[in-house]
């Protein structure tokens, strides 16, 4: 599986870079000259390290790196689910915001998060979705003055 | 001698003192948003600053851009989301820490930190700036290109010990890179990779970059847990992980002057990036750990991952006043805008700041050193109850900490597309650390990257490649060959027998 995410990973790269390095060999030098010092190497390791994925057999002695770790205790499927059902949300919520707008899409987006993903009870959803939205509308809409594009749906229905 | 007093009385008079204290809160505020960084808010507070002295101006900007630049950290350390750019180094630590059930712990260390660095960086101000003259000006866009490559170069190295995950992290510190180049070129004017949308002909912006990359993957793993951010890690005494906090900076303390010296040497180079500050200093923590047992905790929860980041977040600020008030040269986007108070207020920087002005250059060194002293005095008292937050179950923690990623993220163009790009690194940023591909490069490439393309088109457009040749190029490149080699040899015994 992780030998798989792997190669799969490394073609992505090897994709971006050969794209990179084949859109920048067509522009001026002034322009392309960067984006071909940069893409050229990355191809090159990206390659490299996919041959050693293949014929360096596993990976030994990496040594400590810097870098986050996971949780391995949730078992695979479950842990699967809840991570497609995570991205689900923030893709929900990116939806809503083009929909209804930023402003409308924070107190639907907040109460069904936490009435139906986290299960708290309907009023602790309802008054902590309305504390959070006041706290929204007065920082950012009436202290900051941010500017949220309306959502289609206002736009199209004329509000 | 007399100027030096003028200056601590001038902001400690009352009405330059109360702005001060205004623009503290504000910082605070804004510290703990990620996306609206210190250099946003000082942009939007310029207007107000018209009707103000030169002192009780910069006691009012400078105390508001110092307090956000200390209250990033308590973001990154108690959710994993990056205050502003320049705390992003503290997560890689600090986050581990708050989910081992040491959030107390690892904020008193990032708070106390940031008190040293900010004295020292202060310190550094108020002797250096006759001294850093000649310093500055030997650094032209060769050298200056090669320091950034020595900050990638620093963080690559810390990808891990064998030949892939060395690879890995030099292939990322170069999509980082490539990724800064999307946008219009500043040369010529030409579009690279905008793919047909006007969204990227500024190129992409580093929050929803940052925070999609950092904070998503980590609210992701919070929701996988399905517990609180500490887990079933005992709460044990808060304040007594404070305090533990406060004692490790100075259980570690040549560590913390260290750091803080990078953050200074950082700040002083006109256009480095403050972003390398905080990734420089890291991975000097790590680099100094003196074995492999000892390095082993980085990335995991080590404190001194965020005692270096801390100290030199803060450091750098006094070093980035340097060329701003010697030379008119701003070290950031931040001093940048406050060159723009300097104009307001009818204040020329260069040698007049050291002469007829002298008073209220110190009166910025103080107010340095006074709202960071308060900042940290005040934060220390609500520490425990900012680290309760990690015991609370994820399923309250996620909503809201999705919500501040996407505002934060949404300020940075207004646009729904910033949303997106943020979604897109979040799904990068959790395949990335599942596959075993750091991040740390891509960002710190990323961040540097357009620096690094304009100090190098400089260099090639100005000397052709006769540049590679300078001594102090050519210093600069054996230092790099040093920390890429050195970590390996240093661990010769754990790698060589087992290697690629």
């Amino acid at each position: 599986m992780h030998r798989r995410g792997n190669f799969l990973f490394s073609v992505f790269l090897i994709l971006v870079a050969g794209y990179a390095a084949l859109s920048a060999s067509q522009w001026s030098f002034k322009a392309g000259f960067f984006p071909l010092v940069t893409s050229i190497p990355l191809l090159i390791l990206v390659m490299l390290n996919l041959v050693l994925e293949f014929v360096g057999g596993t990976e030994k002695a990496s040594g400590p790196a810097v870098e986050a770790e996971f949780t391995n205790d949730v078992p695979a499927d479950v842990a699967r689910r809840r991570v497609i059902e995570t991205f689900s949300w923030i893709a929900g919520f990116i939806a809503l915001v083009f929909l209804v707008g930023f402003p409308a899409a924070v107190p639907l987006f907040l109460f069904s998060y936490l009435a139906i993903q986290s299960r708290v009870g309907w009023l602790l959803s309802v008054s902590l979705t309305a504390t959070t939205w006041g706290f929204f509308y007065f920082l950012f809409q009436r202290l900051l003055n941010l500017q949220f594009e309306a959502g289609v749906i206002p736009t199209w229905m004329g509000w | 001698m007399e100027a030096f007093t003028d200056g601590l009385f001038l902001v400690l008079q009352w009405k330059a003192f109360s702005l001060m204290i205004l623009g503290m809160g504000l910082g605070f505020c804004v510290g703990l948003l990620p996306g609206i960084g210190g250099a946003a808010t000082l942009a939007l507070m310029i207007p107000f600053v018209f009707k103000m002295s030169p002192v009780e101006a910069f006691a009012f900007l400078l105390g508001m851009h110092s307090v956000a630049a200390t209250t990033g950290d308590i973001t990154s350390i108690l959710f994993g989301v990056p205050g502003e750019g320049l705390s992003a180094a503290t997560v890689v630590d600090g986050y581990p820490m708050a989910k081992r059930g040491e959030a107390g712990r690892a904020l008193g260390a990032a708070l106390m930190s940031s008190l040293v660095g900010a004295l020292i960086g202060a310190l550094t101000l108020a002797v250096a700036i006759p001294i850093v003259r000649p310093l500055v000006l030997t650094f032209g866009s060769p050298e200056l290109f090669m320091l950034s490559v020595i900050g990638i170069a620093c963080i690559t190295s810390l990808s891990g010990l064998s030949l892939r995950a060395q690879l890995r992290g030099f292939a990322m510190g170069l999509f980082g890179l490539l990724l800064s180049t999307i946008g219009q070129e500043r040369q010529s004017g030409s579009l690279r990779f905008d793919m047909g949308l006007m969204y990227l002909w500024e190129g992409l912006d580093l929050v929803p970059v940052l925070v999609g990359i950092f904070a998503i993957p980590e609210l992701v793993d919070l929701a996988v847990r399905g517990t609180s951010i500490a887990g079933d890690k005992p709460a044990g005494n808060l304040s007594s992980g404070v305090m533990e906090g406060i004692k490790d900076t100075f259980r570690h303390f040549w560590l913390v002057f260290r750091c803080s010296a990078v953050g200074v040497f950082v700040g002083i180079m006109p256009g480095a990036g403050g972003g390398v500050a905080q990734w420089m200093a890291y991975a000097h923590a790590v680099q100094s750990a003196k074995d492999a047992k000892e390095r082993e905790g980085f990335g995991k929860g080590d404190v001194r991952g965020v005692l270096g980041p801390g100290a030199a977040n803060n450091s750098k600020e006094g070093g980035d006043l340097i060329p701003t008030i010697a030379f008119g040269v701003p070290g950031s986007g931040a001093m940048a805008i406050l060159l723009g108070a300097f104009m307001i207020m009818g204040l020329v920087p260069g040698p007049d700041m050291l002469t007829k002005h002298l008073t209220v250059t110190y009166s910025m060194v103080w107010t340095l050193v006074i709202a960071n002293i308060i900042t940290v005095l005040l934060s220390l008292m609500v520490l425990n109850h900012l680290a309760k937050l990690t015991y609370i179950r994820g399923g309250f923690i996620i909503p809201f900490v999705l919500l501040l990623v996407f505002v934060g993220s949404y300020t940075a163009n207004n646009q729904i597309l910033d949303l997106i790009v943020t979604f897109c690194f979040g799904l990068l940023g959790y395949i990335m650390v599942r596959l075993g591909w750091p991040r740390p490069p891509l960002v710190l490439g990323f961040v540097l990257g357009k620096l690094v393309e304009t100090y190098l088109f400089i260099s090639v457009a100005r000397y052709g490649f006769s540049w590679l040749s300078q001594p102090l190029v050519l210093l600069l490149i054996a230092l790099m060959v040093v920390v890429i080699v050195y970590p390996f040899v240093r661990e010769k015994p754990a790698w060589a027998g087992g290697g690629d």
